[in-house]
């Protein structure tokens, strides 16, 4: 095989017959302390093509606390998390802005924007894979973490003043940091936000359209406008915003899939944005055998490859079995 | 007056809910006709709204705020002429889970259409949902869990209920349930979301 990591991806993103369905883990803390030695197994069998570059940070984040340990977590925007287990994240009880008034003492996290570019160059330069910024951007998130989940849905439907001037300043903060990254050698940029449950968006296609797209807008434009590939995740169905996701120029999109209808994403959208996995991870990964998850795989690459457009992605999260990981690439190799 | 409640309810309009059973109360209107053909198909419409996508999770939850202020109104008429609530529910989010959005979506769609609601919160031990339920003289238990991880702690609560001999539904929900595993752990209601959960604690209760 010809094609570098990073080769792959591309050829995968532009459509252009990559020799391989390129591939991605996404490991949860819970897995690396579950399951370490098949974990280490799959790494090997299946290194990633598709690794994010490290922070490099020249100043340490004001957090407090273990992200992933129980007890309580204060992230560097001060969003105060809780959590009773061990390798999730928790979470938040108490909003940092509570009330509008707490707005203007709210801190941005300048230490993000600390970024050595040069080792980041550095680290793309000596890595033959894909390279995604260190981003975190998550506007509709941490809307949710600054206000709480109930007031946030509520600001809403009300749409105070705050909550406008709230998302114009993450809003600006963000894009300062992308365009930081994208002005380094990596290859992507990349957001994320989880609109869906389980059967619809959490909230209307149309507030979504006229909040929240023109962010995202703005994100796609940054990464495009340096060359560079854009990359975002929802959890949920989010099919009723898929038209929209592409229309704004994401390149791909980690989403669900089999939270919607896979062939019928497959129908009305292979061709026009690539899918970055996923396999299911509510069901099959935790509870389904190698042959169920294996199935799965065929039928989304039958659905969603378009000589490309696909990247083999699962997530070892809270309950998979390895073996049923191990099944995910598997499959898409013996299927490229 | 009513249609005219239940649209200000279904549009979250807080102010003009209380307003509007205000003026239902002044003209003499009983308050168990107000709640029954006011509020409640108010919130039975908004259910139904939820169910078929067409408002989502910010209108239902300004029109359950809305509902509250006018139960708020009507509750000392509504105790004052002896009117019981359709059921009494226990619900909580199971043990080694904080997630509460969904939990506390189903009891404000609940309490909205008319039950009491007993809501033990996050995190909550099976005995506690036992307790609450043999207490309340409930006529359901409903549990939450987001994690995969956490929602085998149902079984223990179903467990409990059947041991216990109190011979009351409990109900499950919440992102990585199913059907499937509401039948596995015998649980006797399944709900993929708060209007529908509504719909099987009242089949369920009634049953």
């Amino acid at each position: 095989m010809d094609m570098t990591s990073r080769e792959l991806v591309i050829a995968a993103l532009e459509f252009r017959s990559p020799e391989r369905i390129p591939r991605q883990l996404w490991v949860l803390p819970w897995a690396e302390r579950t399951w370490p030695a098949e974990l280490s197994a799959i790494r090997k069998k299946y290194p990633d093509d598709i690794v994010q570059s490290p922070g490099f940070l020249t100043e340490p984040l004001m957090t407090s606390g273990d992200e992933y340990a129980p007890g309580v977590y204060v992230d560097e925007w001060g969003c105060r998390f809780e959590s009773r287990q061990a390798g999730i994240i928790g979470e938040v009880k108490e909003p940092r802005i509570a009330a509008w008034s707490d707005l203007d003492g709210l801190r941005l996290p300048q230490e993000r924007l600390s970024v050595d570019v040069r080792k980041v160059d550095d680290f793309c330069a000596a890595s033959g894979a894909f390279v995604h910024a260190r981003t975190v951007v998550r506007p509709f998130e941490l809307l949710q973490f600054l206000r709480g989940p109930e007031n946030l849905y509520v600001d809403l439907a009300e749409r105070p003043d705050g909550l406008f001037r709230l998302i114009e300043k993450i809003h600006r903060f963000f894009l300062e940091e992308l365009e930081l990254w994208a002005s380094t050698d990596v290859d992507a940029l990349f957001f994320a936000d989880d609109w869906g449950s389980q059967n619809s968006l959490l909230i209307s296609p149309v507030l979504w359209r006229e909040l929240f797209k023109p962010l995202y807008r703005d994100y796609a434009e940054v990464a495009h406008r340096h060359g560079k590939y854009i990359f975002m995740h929802s959890d949920g169905h989010i099919a009723a915003i898929y038209p929209d996701i592409i229309e704004i120029g994401v390149d791909a999109l980690n989403s669900q899939l089999f939270c919607m209808d896979v062939k019928e994403l497959g129908r009305r959208f292979a061709g026009q944005i690539t899918f970055w996995g996923e396999v299911d991870r509510q069901r099959l990964l935790p509870y389904g055998s190698p042959a169920d998850v294996g199935a799965a795989v065929k039928i989304a690459k039958e659905a969603l490859f378009r000589n490309g457009g696909v990247i083999a992605q699962c997530e070892f999260g809270i309950g998979a079995r390895p073996e049923n990981v191990a099944a995910v690439f598997e499959t898409w190799d013996g299927l490229a | 007056m009513l249609k005219e409640m239940q649209e200000a309810l279904i549009a979250g309009k807080k102010a003009d809910v209380e307003s509007l059973v205000d003026q239902a109360l002044a003209a003499g209107l009983p308050a168990a006709r107000i709640l029954n053909e006011g509020l409640i198909p108010g919130m039975e419409r908004l259910g139904v709204l939820f169910k078929n996508n067409e408002v989502f999770i910010p209108e239902v939850l300004v029109a359950a705020r809305a509902m509250n202020a006018g139960l708020g109104k009507l509750e000392p008429h509504l105790a004052a002429a002896g009117v019981k609530p359709r059921g009494i529910v226990v619900i909580g989010t199971v043990k080694g889970d904080l997630h509460d959005i969904g939990k506390n979506l189903v009891a404000m769609m609940l309490r909205g259409n008319g039950y009491k609601i007993v809501d033990l919160g996050v995190d909550v031990l099976p005995e506690k949902y036992l307790e609450a339920a043999k207490a309340n003289g409930a006529g359901a238990i409903a549990l939450s869990a987001l994690l995969t991880t956490t929602m085998v702690q149902m079984k223990n609560v179903v467990d409990a209920v059947e041991a216990s001999g109190l011979g009351i539904p409990v109900v499950i929900g919440g992102a990585p349930v199913t059907r499937d595993y509401a039948n596995q752990i015998r649980a006797r209601g399944f709900a993929p979301d708060a209007a529908s959960a509504v719909e099987e604690i009242g089949r369920l209760i009634a049953a």
